[in-house]
């Protein structure tokens, strides 16, 4: 029985890559402290913006979006008394999309007088100089931004009559969001700059590999390997350099969150919100490691192509 | 199996390597290739192998013109060739059964297969049972000849040798000819490039004479130089 040249062919380059795949392991471990080395710097390389990635993502998913941080407190014209004030907070409770209540000058003369500790002082006023004040809460229906109601909701505000001045809280809101966005922005460029680097550090890595080798590239196209058998082991030794160093970078990541996470729960806890912690799931990590592999394979590519062209154009392999 | 027609080799302002050689090696024929060193027979080598490219003329391998041949097919044409170095080439960091096997791992050959083969012909250059052997911790002739064990290992139909006695003693270097000569028996066609001219007298075998890149002479076989002292001793 005949087995088919194409099943043949399809079998030859199976055990080709079970040959290379076996030579690059017993290379990386025929020198296991310059393949720790590399794999070290690598994973450093890419834990950087890995880390950073996963501080911006959990800043994210923080619950940003409370009702109060949306509040506008409204501070009403001084010769606008309880009548006015409660007028204006009948028109804002008949929209859609806020609710409002009084805040009398008495209340608001009481809570100065808790927090501030200025008490005394106040004493010192014949008449109580603080006007009625609403507090305002937006109520964002489905699928509508907070800022923007919170923005339409401002300026109706300002145009009626009875209102001095607003004070929108969310002001503050859109700057931490402002500078999680500029984290984000950051992180693409860390990624694209450690990227780069995980990729030369390979390169370089395969490109002395390659020198070093040299002989038997030689030798090996000699008995009638081509380019790509003589690339194959070299890329596949990029491959387990971006795959281990990704590895390592999320061995790291995690241990660095174990030890952040009570301190970070501490301080949330301050600022009453629940920290969360997320980590990197199955399939993130997956793609992380994937992610490194490839990197790795590209940076061994290169290496070798170009060391493969620099030794045929010396004549050491054939013809050009 | 091999043909030259009117080959010559320049090499870019340097002088001529070869200039207009013509010969043609039948398949099943053993030639020896001599001269002075610095006449043309590694150029001539290298012609074969594709290492250079002929400046004018053609070469012709198993009927293959070299000439025409593409960069992508030249690993083809070399698997057909088995090639021994003076220095022996072989690779340090690698056990004999790695360094033989490698053309069969070229080829992509079955493991078990790969094996069976290795031993096989690590029996025929009597080397039985150093397939663990570091090549470096080998004598100079057991180098020398796991180098025709990995060249012959694939079978190609042709077998090359540069200088393969170059650091043997005399008596070494008799048994490694012998051993090219059984190999021609079984219908290897074998170029043998030497400048040991008792050894290759001894063997009476056809010699191309190459001096300052031309062919000078082509004896042939059987009565190599008229008046030789030593008679064929098998």
């Amino acid at each position: 029985m005949r087995i088919k040249p194409v099943r043949r062919r399809l079998r030859a380059w199976f055990r080709r890559q079970l040959y290379s795949f076996f030579s690059s392991l017993g290379t990386l471990l025929g020198h296991r402290l310059a393949t720790m080395m590399t794999v070290l710097v690598l994973g450093i390389a890419m834990v950087l913006p890995l880390g950073l990635y996963l501080a911006v993502s959990n800043l994210r998913a923080l619950d940003l979006q409370q009702d109060e941080w949306g509040a506008i407190t409204v501070f009403l014209n001084i010769d606008i008394d309880e009548k006015g004030a409660a007028e204006l907070a009948r028109v804002i409770n008949g929209r859609a999309d806020a609710s409002a209540e009084t805040v009398s000058p008495q209340q608001g003369m009481e809570e100065f007088r808790q927090a501030s500790g200025f008490g005394q002082v106040l004493d010192l006023f014949d008449d109580n100089p603080l006007p009625w004040v609403l507090l305002v809460t937006p109520q964002p229906r489905d699928g509508q931004e907070l800022g923007v109601v919170v923005a339409t909701l401002d300026a109706w505000l300002q145009q009626q009559d009875a209102v001095d001045i607003t004070q929108v809280d969310h002001k503050w809101l859109q700057r931490l969001s402002g500078l999680i966005e500029l984290g984000q922005a950051f992180v693409m460029v860390l990624s694209v700059m450690f990227s780069l680097a995980v990729f030369v550090v390979v390169a370089n890595t395969i490109r002395l590999d390659v020198a070093n080798r040299s002989e038997e590239i030689q030798v090996l196209s000699l008995f009638g390997a081509g380019d790509s058998f003589i690339r194959l082991p070299f890329l596949y030794s990029g491959f387990w350099y971006g795959l281990l160093g990704a590895l390592f970078a999320l061995m790291l990541l995690s241990v660095s969150v174990l030890y952040l996470q009570q301190p970070l729960e501490d301080l949330l806890d301050a600022y009453g919100n629940r920290l969360e912690m997320k980590i990197p799931g199955f399939s993130c990590a997956l793609l992380i490691l994937l992610g490194g592999g490839i990197l790795g394979l590209l940076g061994a590519w290169i290496s070798v192509q170009q060391y493969l062209r620099h030794l045929k154009r010396n004549g050491m392999l054939g013809r050009i | 199996m091999i043909t030259f027609e009117h080959v010559s080799k320049r090499y870019p302002g340097g002088a001529s390597a070869l200039l207009d050689v013509n010969f043609h090696i039948d398949a099943g024929e053993m030639v020896f290739l001599t001269g002075h060193s610095g006449a043309g027979k590694s150029t001539l080598l290298r012609l074969i192998l594709m290492l250079e490219k002929a400046s004018g003329g053609q070469v012709a391998v198993n009927g293959l013109n070299l000439s025409n041949i593409s960069a992508r097919q030249i690993p083809q044409v070399r698997r057909q060739i088995g090639m021994i170095f003076q220095d022996h080439k072989l690779l340090s960091d690698k056990t004999v059964f790695d360094n033989v096997s490698l053309p069969l791992m070229i080829a992509g050959l079955r493991y078990a297969e790969i094996r069976k083969r290795v031993r096989v012909v690590l029996d025929k250059v009597g080397l039985t049972g150093k397939e663990k052997s570091w090549p470096l911790t080998l004598s100079g002739g057991e180098q020398q000849r796991v180098g025709i064990a990995r060249a012959i290992v694939s079978m190609p139909p042709v077998l090359l040798a540069d200088e393969p006695t170059g650091n043997l003693d005399p008596q070494l270097s008799k048994e490694l000819f012998g051993l090219f000569r059984q190999l021609n028996a079984q219908g290897v066609t074998v170029l043998i490039a030497s400048h040991d001219l008792a050894l290759i007298r001894s063997m009476g075998q056809r010699v191309l004479v190459l001096s300052s890149g031309r062919l000078i002479d082509d004896l042939p076989a059987v009565m190599p130089w008229p008046g030789k002292g030593e008679a064929d001793a098998d």
